[in-house]
Formats: structure tokens, C-alpha cells, sequence
């Protein structure tokens, strides 16, 4: 099993390991009260680095800190990877696990160990709430308070009293915060603090390791369907998971090449893989230009849509955009075709609509795909086009109007849909944008 | 234990601020002040901090005269510890400073007034002598009622 | 003169400290365990540990000058100033005083939010008895709850 792009190689660990033996060859001598949980360390330590499993890390490191360091609640928060909010990644002793709850940079003794990468005990939590809550009252009270701030909402004991939180750092990377607590006042002292020191010293590696692999992992998956900036866009969380299943309204675009089957089968195969090579490499720029999702391409039909997996301000007018800078493209590019002979040009639908979209497929061969009328609609325009005409639906036109010169074709009767559907054809975009109807 | 330095081991934990503690300093025309505060901070076994915020006067007589006596209650054993100390310095940074800071924007986002409560500075001062009061409290075991 | 929210306070139950200062104005702070005020509104009779008492008698002895610090656990909290007129031992009157301001101080202490385990030792664990009963004029008031007006003269 290799694991790409890991900067931590095993040198670094070890170094770590050995490092911390120091310490804890110290505390052994020092401290012979604790030379037992030391000492349990040490076999932690191998535990942990032992398995890339982010999930059974954690596991180990939560269950470590209790049972042998007697910590009965703990857990650990993950930094998101942009940099915005920790996310609770695991817990132990909580009657309900909390996993997924947030903490922002800078709330609560859990935020403020993030934004300043040092640790903090607390040990008198209930009073100093107290006293900060009887000042603010009567700063509010004398009309001194500006404006109403939110409390910090914050994951844990409801009645903590106690608080000791370190950041797990990597070099100078905040990986995450871990943090053990109690309801009685000044449970933790400085023992604790080192014990937890180098636990977290520990754990910080591990879980970087375990995360960067199972990114990785997942980045390869979803590079299999999306361009790699939108594969990292959401791996980074910038987009929803794109595979569950979800609904979403989206503007399909459907083109085709108009003579292809006629002229796949009458032409040479070097011929016809040139062509489309061609043709797929100029309209695949395009797609990436205006940043539309290709959901599927057969031969020479290609379906892309705007609003999924990253939701857009204006889905409707980059289909429209995207689909008249094809047409162009394609028209340069068949007047070289045509004088080789061949007979090829454009055809485009474009409609827009609620689709269910998620992974379709079965175990071993998932795909990213989307279902509905809306897909339906878009392939039977083009289906319906002439060569070089885009046929828009009413519900795109009502969008982007302003922006277009377009002409009525007429009530069409299309295959699946009950409804005759008054289409357009796009003939231009108008230069400038005109006011937009509200 | 405490062999080198002021301040015992067994008094760490009455400088977490469980409970408050009293101090008292006195002007330079020898009037006392007497005032509460939230939490007295260990810094090494000679010196300790004080967080300056609220109580003005406090400070203005530690500038004139820097002798101060600080009342701990140990909310483990309930002894009470007084401190005599003088007042060494204010610091507006540093890893005294910084622990306290730290502490305040903590509690002060939870209670919603994040940026509003500010740590002004951390006034550290040399512990001079350290007495347990024995013989001010009432034994633990003999105090009537649960606990 | 003094106001009656403060004699209220100092009646109990508030957490109480007299701080006075020596020849060489060196504070001293001394535990007070149950106050009074007479009738005048001026004087304040305050009750502390006779183990206790020898320091602060020789400081007020000294120069007469003391503060008396009140605060609840919701931490409003006053100060006086003054100066000394008297002292004498406590007698079976004050001790009755110093009864009901030690149930007042727990009753208070748990109602504020202290934990049972601290709130009983806290407030019932100051020696009391045999007392010094400390008398003195109060000269100055001053507000010192944390927030707007901390550190301003009342009365």
C-alpha cells in the first residue's frame, strides 16, 4: 500500500519517538508515582502510529486517556483544512457522541488554544462565567454594551468546571485540539499537563498521517470525475459530498455533433478519433472555462450542468454563455472539416430543472450522475435542433432574457414529456447586458 | 517540597480561582483599600500575578506604595494562605501575560463579549512571605452538616 | 450616611475583610466574621477571630485608619473607610449575631452557585469564637462591584 504525497516519512517519527523517550526517561526517574502510566505511554505510542485508520487513531488515543490516565472525558477536534472551524472528530464519556459539532476559531478555551497554538488549564470555569455574566449584565444595565454578541456555543460537559486543552501541531501546522474535562473545579494539575503533552505530541502525527492518507484516497476517487481543482474544492469542503444522493435545480446543457453516425461510419477510424479528439479537447476547455460539471460523453453527445457539486450565482446564463462560445468554436473548427469533407455540425439543448443527482451505479463501478425530467428535456431539444441552433427552454429564457436575441421555434412535441414545450433558439448574445427583469 | 522558592506546592491549588480572594494594599497618605479578586496566578514559586482590570485604586496605591497582602482559600483543604507581596512590574506580554489573556477571551466568548473584556495588563509581584492561617478555620471534620 | 443597601449587605450575608496598615504602611488583611451598624448610620461594629485580632489591634492602635471590604458571591461588593474608635471581646449577643450571619453566608454561597462541597467549609469554616468586636467610624463609601462605577464615592 503507497501512500502518495505523505511529507511525514517515518525518519521524522522516529525522531519524534526518540525525542519524547528522552522525556520520558526523565519522568520515569522523577516521578515514580507515574512511572506506571509512563510507561503505558511508551506502548500507546507504538499503538498509535501502528495504523493509518484515522477513525481507529482517535479511537486509541480517546480510550488511552482513560484508561490509563484516568481522564474520563475527552476528544479531540480536527481543524477544517481552509483554516475556518474546528469539527469534533471524536469523543468518550458524553452520553451522546457529538461528533460533527463545531467550535470557530477563538470560542470557548477549546477555540483559543487553536488560534494560539498554546495549551490551557482551567480549572474554575463556573466562576468565572459568573462573574463575566454579572459584569456584563450591568455594563448593559448602564447602557455601556453596544451590541448583543452570541454566546459561544460550545461542545462538552454542560456543567464543566474544568478544562485542559493542547493543540495537536504538526511542525507549525494546527492539525487539531485535544481536550480532556470535568464538572469538579481544578481537576487537573501540572502532571497533567505533561502527561497530556506528550500524548498529544504523539497523536498529532498520527492523525495528520492517518487524515493526509485518507484524503489522498478520497482525492483519487473523485478525480475520476471531476477536474482537479474541483476534486480539492471538495475535498476541502467547499462543495457537499457530490456522491449522496441529493436535489438540486440545475441547468443542463446536451450537445451532439449533427452527421457523426454518417460520418464515423463512412470515414476512416483514424479520421473519426481525430475528429473527435478534437472536437472533445476544444469543447472540454470550454466546459472548464465556465466551470460546468460534465457529467457523461458518448462519442459525440456530451451532457454538462451548472450548480452541482458547487453551487453558482447565475447557473442559467454559463450554460447559455458556455453553449454560444461552442457553437462559435465548433463553427470554426467544421469550416476546416468541411473541406476535408466532412459533413459535421452542432446541435444544442439547453433546459433547467430540480434533478436528483448523486451516485449511480453498483459496489465496484459508482458513478456521478443526475436524473430527471430536466436531463430528459435538455437531450430532447438537442435531439430537436437544427445544425448550429441552441434550443433553449421557457424556464431558461425567463432567467437571461435581457442577455440573448433569440427566436420562437414553435410548440415542440417531444418524446417523454407530456407537454408541448415553446422553445427558443438562440441566434445571439446581445452585446450588452440589458436591465434585468425582476 | 517548595525547598527552594516561596511558595509550597500545596498552595497551587488556591491559585486557580475557585475562590476569590482579598487583597489589600495601602496609599502613600496611609489609607488601606480593601478589594476581592477573581484569581491570584501562580507564575514561579516567588512570584505571583494579579490580573489589572477593574479595581483602579488598587493600582494607583501599588504605584505609591508597592506593598500588597493577598488572602488565598484552598478550595481542597479550605486553609487560608497569606501573602505579603510587592509589586515588581505590569506586563502586556509575555507568557504570564499571555496565560491570562488566553484565559479571559476564553470565558469572555462564552459569555458572549469576546473583544469587550480585555486583559489590560498582568501585574506580577515577589512573594515576600507566605503564612498559613492555622487556627482562622474551623478543622474540615468538625464543620456541621453534608459536604 | 450609610446607604441601606449597604447596610443591608453588611448584615449579611457578605464575604468581609478589614484592611488596615502598619507604622511602616504595610497592609494587613483580617478575616470578619458578622458586622453591625448602629443606629446612627455612621458607626460599624464588626466581629473578627480573637486568634486573629493581635495585628490588626496593634495597626489600628498605630494609626486608626481602616477599610472594610463587603461582597456578595454575585460579587456586588462595597467599601468603607474610616477610622477607629474601640474595640472590646465579643459577648453572647454578638455571638448570636455571628449564628445567623454564618447560615445567612451558606444559604447565600449555594444560591450563587457554589458547589455543596465548597459553599459549606467557605462559609461555616472561619474560627469565630472567642472574638474581638472592632468599632469604627465610616468616613468614606464606595461602590466596588465589578463594571460601570467601580471605584466611585457613594456616600
Amino acid at each position: 500500500m503507497t501512500v502518495d504525497a505523505n511529507p511525514q516519512d517515518p525518519h521524522g517519527l522516529r525522531e519524534q519517538i526518540a525525542e519524547n523517550q528522552q522525556t520520558i526517561d526523565r519522568l520515569n526517574r522523577d516521578l515514580s508515582k507515574r512511572s506506571n502510566e509512563v510507561r503505558i505511554i511508551q506502548q500507546i505510542s507504538a499503538e498509535i502510529t501502528s495504523t493509518l485508520d484515522l477513525d481507529e487513531v482517535l479511537g486509541i488515543v480517546l480510550r488511552a486517556m482513560d484508561r490509563v490516565l484516568g481522564f474520563q472525558h475527552s476528544m479531540i477536534l480536527l481543524a477544517g483544512l481552509a483554516g475556518e472551524a474546528l469539527t469534533v472528530a471524536a469523543t468518550r464519556g458524553y452520553t451522546q457522541s457529538g461528533a460533527g459539532a463545531q467550535v470557530r476559531i477563538g470560542d470557548g478555551v477549546i477555540g483559543v488554544v487553536a488560534e494560539r497554538r498554546k495549551m490551557m488549564r482551567v480549572g474554575n470555569i463556573g466562576a468565572s462565567v459568573r462573574y463575566l455574566t454579572g459584569v456584563r449584565a450591568r455594563m448593559k444595565a448602564a447602557g455601556q454594551l453596544a451590541a448583543e454578541q452570541n454566546e459561544a456555543i460550545l461542545p462538552g460537559l454542560p456543567d464543566v468546571q474544568s478544562q485542559l486543552a493542547l493543540p495537536l501541531l504538526v511542525k507549525d501546522r494546527l492539525v487539531g485540539v485535544l481536550v480532556v474535562e470535568s464538572a469538579r473545579p481544578n481537576a487537573f494539575d501540572e502532571l497533567d499537563e505533561v502527561l497530556l503533552g506528550i500524548v498529544a505530541n504523539q497523536a498529532a502525527t498520527a492523525i495528520d498521517n492517518a487524515r493526509t492518507y485518507r484524503m489522498v484516497d478520497q482525492l483519487s476517487r473523485l478525480k475520476r470525475f471531476f477536474s482537479p481543482h474541483l476534486a480539492e474544492l471538495i475535498l476541502k469542503g467547499g462543495a457537499d459530498d457530490p456522491l449522496k444522493t441529493h436535489r438540486r435545480e440545475v441547468t443542463v446543457v446536451f450537445l451532439d455533433l449533427r452527421g457523426f453516425t454518417a460520418f464515423a461510419e463512412t470515414s476512416e477510424p483514424e479520421e473519426v478519433m481525430g475528429v473527435l479528439h478534437e472536437y472533445h479537447a476544444e469543447m472540454g476547455k470550454l466546459i472548464l472555462e465556465h466551470e460546468g460539471t460534465l457529467e457523461r460523453f458518448t462519442g459525440d453527445g456530451m451532457m454538462i450542468f451548472f450548480n452541482d457539486p458547487v453551487l453558482v450565482p447565475n447557473p442559467a446564463e454559463r450554460g447559455v454563455r458556455m453553449a454560444v462560445a461552442m457553437r462559435d468554436r465548433v463553427s470554426e473548427i467544421t469550416t476546416r472539416w468541411r473541406r476535408r469533407g466532412y459533413e459535421l455540425d452542432l446541435g444544442i439543448g439547453i433546459a433547467k430543472g430540480f434533478a436528483t443527482i448523486g451516485a449511480i451505479g453498483f459496489e465496484g463501478r459508482w458513478d456521478y450522475g443526475a436524473i430527471g425530467t430536466v436531463t430528459n428535456l435538455a437531450a430532447r431539444l438537442c435531439g430537436e435542433a437544427k445544425p448550429g441552433q441552441i434550443l433553449i427552454s421557457p424556464r431558461v429564457v425567463g432567467e437571461i432574457e435581457d442577455l440573448l436575441e433569440a427566436e420562437e421555434v414553435g410548440p415542440l412535441t417531444l418524446k417523454g414529456l407530456a407537454r408541448p414545450v415553446a422553445a427558443l433558439n438562440i441566434v445571439r448574445l446581445k452585446e450588452t447586458p440589458g436591465t434585468r427583469r425582476p | 517540597m517548595g525547598a527552594i522558592g516561596m511558595l509550597p506546592d500545596e498552595i497551587k491549588p488556591a491559585m486557580q480561582g475557585v475562590i476569590p480572594s482579598h487583597v489589600v494594599t495601602c496609599s502613600r497618605d496611609g489609607t488601606p483599600n480593601a478589594s476581592t479578586i477573581s484569581q491570584v496566578y501562580y507564575v514561579d514559586p516567588d512570584h505571583v500575578a494579579l490580573s489589572h482590570q477593574f479595581f483602579n485604586k488598587t493600582k494607583r496605591n501599588l504605584e505609591e506604595n508597592p506593598r500588597a497582602v493577598v488572602c488565598l482559600i484552598s478550595p481542597e483543604t479550605f486553609e487560608a494562605w497569606d501573602l505579603e507581596l510587592t509589586f515588581e512590574r505590569s506586563e502586556t506580554s509575555g507568557p504570564v501575560f499571555e496565560a491570562m489573556d488566553m484565559q479571559l477571551e476564553a470565558i469572555a466568548s462564552i459569555v458572549g463579549m469576546k473583544g469587550i473584556f480585555k486583559l489590560r495588563a498582568a501585574d506580577v509581584f515577589r512573594v515576600t512571605s507566605v503564612t498559613k492561617a492555622i487556627g482562622e478555620r474551623i478543622p474540615l471534620a468538625e464543620i456541621p452538616g453534608p459536604r | 450616611m450609610i446607604p441601606d443597601r449597604v447596610i443591608e449587605v453588611l448584615h449579611g450575608p457578605a464575604f468581609m475583610q478589614i484592611g488596615t496598615r502598619d507604622g511602616d504602611l504595610r497592609p494587613a488583611h483580617t478575616t470578619v466574621v458578622g458586622a453591625v451598624v448602629h443606629e446612627d448610620r455612621e458607626t460599624v461594629t464588626v466581629f473578627v477571630p480573637a486568634a486573629y485580632s493581635g495585628r490588626l489591634l496593634s495597626d489600628l492602635e498605630n494609626n486608626g485608619r481602616v477599610a472594610l471590604g463587603a461582597g456578595l458571591a454575585s460579587h456586588e461588593a462595597y467599601q468603607l473607610k474610616g477610622t477607629y474608635v474601640s474595640s472590646r471581646p465579643t459577648d453572647s449577643k454578638d455571638l448570636a449575631r455571628q449564628e445567623a450571619y454564618r447560615a445567612a453566608l451558606l444559604a447565600h454561597a449555594i444560591e450563587s452557585g457554589y458547589p455543596a462541597e465548597i459553599a459549606r467549609p467557605l462559609t461555616l469554616g472561619f474560627a469565630y469564637s472567642p472574638g474581638v468586636a472592632i468599632t469604627f467610624r465610616a468616613e468614606e463609601i464606595f461602590l466596588q462591584t465589578p463594571g460601570p462605577g467601580a471605584g466611585n464615592r457613594m456616600a
